[in-house]
């Protein structure tokens, strides 16, 4: 090997260390743990179990159920996350004072840790001392405080409602810099052959802006599948009786409280092949949008 | 030159000492009772002591739990003393994670310390693997000048006796509900479950695994009790949403009448009028019984354990053996009023003279009872949430609750 290459896996080396140890091996070691029974708390069981654990995740009624919970979650909060994130940018697009304050302001929900923005509204929907209450008591929307999280519905309806607020900054500033990009004659042609506002947004801005947004909708379907565990964890525990129990918190308990370590590696395995899905759509996209 | 070298020695000596001097790091909840730092203060006198330097980790429990869990599954040596609750005990011990303490006691150590307390903690080749620092056993408070304002002479015997003076005490608008319960989606709310079932003299779990729950009326007349409180409006609403703390918040601020699973610290928090609106009103009961003359409390109570990660073994059991001897235990008691895990402790003179409503809780502990002891308890529990919350919502009658669980844990029927 010649100086500088040698030079060059010199300088490489301790990357690929980090990457070998903290990706490639525990997605390897993941792997393997999937296809065995590891149960900590009863090791005589222990040794290769083949798919067993995968034929076991379709009978399991609790991660079945965690399924259907993600994929609601994740397509409701994601659709309001765009058409929200798309409305606002399209306000913030125009010319008005304090604009350049708002897009300050905007971003703060997003630049929240994740664990705050929980917290915070854990603390916003608590039965008796909640903002919420609050607030709709005094505006004679409720005649008492409601323990909003008792109910699975409202329960749903809250984790959604906290998690649009978080993300949808993220849709905003992502489309509010596509549409710097819209050429302005093209808007000023269209006006001048009498579109109105909404004709003019759905033949000349969305056409040219969807890609941004189709990207913004990928993202947020993949963080919203298996990011949103310390929203839940915090502010229902995956309850009431499983109502908001997402992915992540039944691979949670599986692992680290049923200590059911193969058990949890083959959900985590699934959870992460059904992400290829989305994940492989977002990559062509994002492709097609660099070389255009 | 001279002087030079001896500024060089002196650093010499003093990193020597430094590097010399043993340190242990110990890993346990803050103790909710503990608000002056009581506990903190213990372990700087264990340092004095010994000379032993001791990283002290203290957090919620399910923050210490879930730490914990993770460390100890990796077979991890960050921890010397980790905290060791009854619920994981069987868990643990299957998964030989814990040093049996035996070949550091001194012999006799044990004698004088409550039995009950010393059996949860021994694992089946009879070796003991924890020692309790928190006796943390459950009684039933109540509210004595709501009741005396309401014309009720006595506390609840039983739970429709409870009932019936709930619905008085919230037809006077003396209390807005009769009790709160934390029922929130988490491991309490299954402390909860064997609280009711132990209070109406059924059963949960055997040793062998063996479900009780299933077929035992009791069990299930305790699973109706709870349903029909929610249902009638005795226990408040918000109980699905609330955890042990928003309980205490809630009876400490007067809104319910009756505590029924409070830790013993709950008196020196009624007297703190920083906290509490209920100052000089809260009395110590008996836990009710489904029938008179039936009653049970629950204990849950936390040990000291060494890890068999640990390097530092003999530090560890030192610290142990300090902080859970006579003198610690009595110091405690005497700073914030943690209940002893020595017998002789609750007819001390000074003990007694600070709390004379310890008598109350000795006439209590003698019925108390610990969880469910299994190796699959955490699926036990994840199991128990779902469907006793489902029970409480009156989505299932709590029949089919029962049997519901029965059926999403048979894989576990019969396994220890």
């Amino acid at each position: 090997m010649d100086e500088p290459r040698r030079l060059g896996v010199i300088l490489v080396a301790p990357s690929l260390l980090i990457v070998f140890g903290f990706l490639l091996f525990p997605f390897a070691y993941s792997l393997v743990l999937s296809f065995m029974n590891y149960d900590l708390a009863r090791p005589q069981g222990n040794g290769f179990a083949g798919l067993s654990n995968y034929f076991r995740l379709t009978q399991d009624k609790f991660f079945t159920n965690s399924v259907i919970v993600t994929l609601i979650f994740s397509f409701v909060s994601v659709a309001l996350e765009i058409v929200l994130g798309v409305s606002i940018a399209l306000v913030m697009n125009q010319k008005f004072r304090g604009r350049g304050l708002l897009r300050a302001l905007i971003i703060i929900p997003w630049a929240l840790p994740s664990i705050v923005n929980a917290s915070m509204w854990s603390w916003i929907l608590n039965a008796n001392y909640g903002a919420l209450n609050a607030l709709l008591s005094q505006l004679g929307l409720i005649h008492a405080y409601r323990p909003w999280i008792a109910d699975p519905g409202w329960a749903m309806v809250m984790i959604v409602l906290a998690n649009v607020w978080k993300e949808t900054p993220f849709t905003v500033i992502l489309v509010l810099a596509a549409l710097q990009g819209v050429p302005p004659h093209l808007m000023e042609a269209a006006v001048v052959d009498g579109a109105g506002a909404i004709r003019r947004f759905l033949n000349v801005t969305l056409p040219l802006i969807l890609q941004i947004v189709m990207i913004c909708a990928l993202l947020q379907i993949i963080w919203s599948l298996l990011h949103t565990f310390e929203l839940v964890y915090v502010v229902t525990r995956g309850g009431p009786f499983n109502s908001t129990d997402i992915i992540p918190m039944r691979i949670y308990w599986q692992t680290f409280k049923a200590l059911r370590f193969g058990y949890g590696a083959s959900m985590a395995y699934l959870a992460a092949l059904a992400l290829l899905v989305p994940g492989i759509f977002y990559i062509r996209f994002a492709y097609r949008a660099t070389v255009e | 030159m001279k002087r030079q070298g001896l500024v060089f020695l002196a650093f010499l000596l003093i990193g020597a000492s430094v590097f010399a001097q043993e340190t242990i790091t110990v890993i346990f909840p803050k103790h909710e009772a503990d608000l002056s730092g009581a506990f903190a203060s213990r372990v700087k006198d264990f340092e004095t002591a010994s000379k032993v330097t001791v990283n002290l980790i203290q957090m919620g429990w399910d923050d210490v739990n879930n730490k914990l869990t993770a460390e100890m599954a990796s077979g991890g040596s960050a921890y010397d003393v980790v905290e060791f609750d009854n619920g994981n005990v069987a868990a643990w011990l299957g998964a030989n994670w814990v040093e049996p303490l035996d070949a550091y006691m001194p012999k006799n150590f044990t004698r004088g310390m409550i039995p009950g307390l010393v059996d949860l903690f021994s694992g089946a080749d009879g070796k003991l693997y924890g020692i309790v620092w928190n006796n943390d056993t459950r009684f039933f408070f109540y509210n004595a000048a709501m009741l005396k304002k309401a014309g009720i002479a006595n506390p609840p015997r039983t739970w429709d006796e409870l009932i019936a003076q709930s619905r008085i005490l919230q037809s006077k608008g003396i209390a807005k509900y009769g009790m709160a319960g934390f029922w929130k989606a988490e491991w309490a709310l299954v402390n909860d479950f064997h609280f009711y079932a132990y209070a109406y003299g059924g059963k949960v779990v055997d040793k062998s695994g063996n479900f009780l729950f299933k077929n035992d009326p009791n069990t299930l007349a305790a699973a109706q009790l709870m349903v029909r409180m929610l249902k009638e409006g005795i226990v408040d609403p918000a109980s699905l949403t609330y955890d042990q703390e928003a309980v205490n918040n809630v009876f400490l601020k007067g809104d319910v009448a009756f505590l029924s699973q409070g830790i013993p610290g709950i008196m020196a928090y009624a007297q703190d009028p920083a906290r509490s609106k209920v100052v000089d009103q809260i009395k110590v009961g008996l836990v009710p019984g489904g029938k008179a003359g039936v009653s049970a409390a629950l204990t849950l109570p936390e040990a000291y354990a060494i890890p068999k990660g640990s390097r530092n073994k003999a530090a560890a059991w030192k610290f142990i053996e300090f902080m859970t001897s006579r003198e610690s235990n009595k110091k405690l008691a005497q700073a914030i009023g943690i209940l002893p895990i020595w017998t002789e402790q609750y007819t001390d003179r000074d003990l007694v003279k600070l709390y004379p409503y310890w008598a109350d809780f000795s006439r209590q502990m003698a019925s108390a009872q610990g969880l469910s002891v299994i190796t699959w308890y955490n699926n036990f529990v994840d199991v128990c949430i779902a469907e006793t919350q489902k029970m409480l919502a009156g989505k299932v009658e709590p029949r089919q609750a029962l049997n519901e669980m029965a059926d999403l844990l048979k894989d576990y029927q019969g396994k220890p």
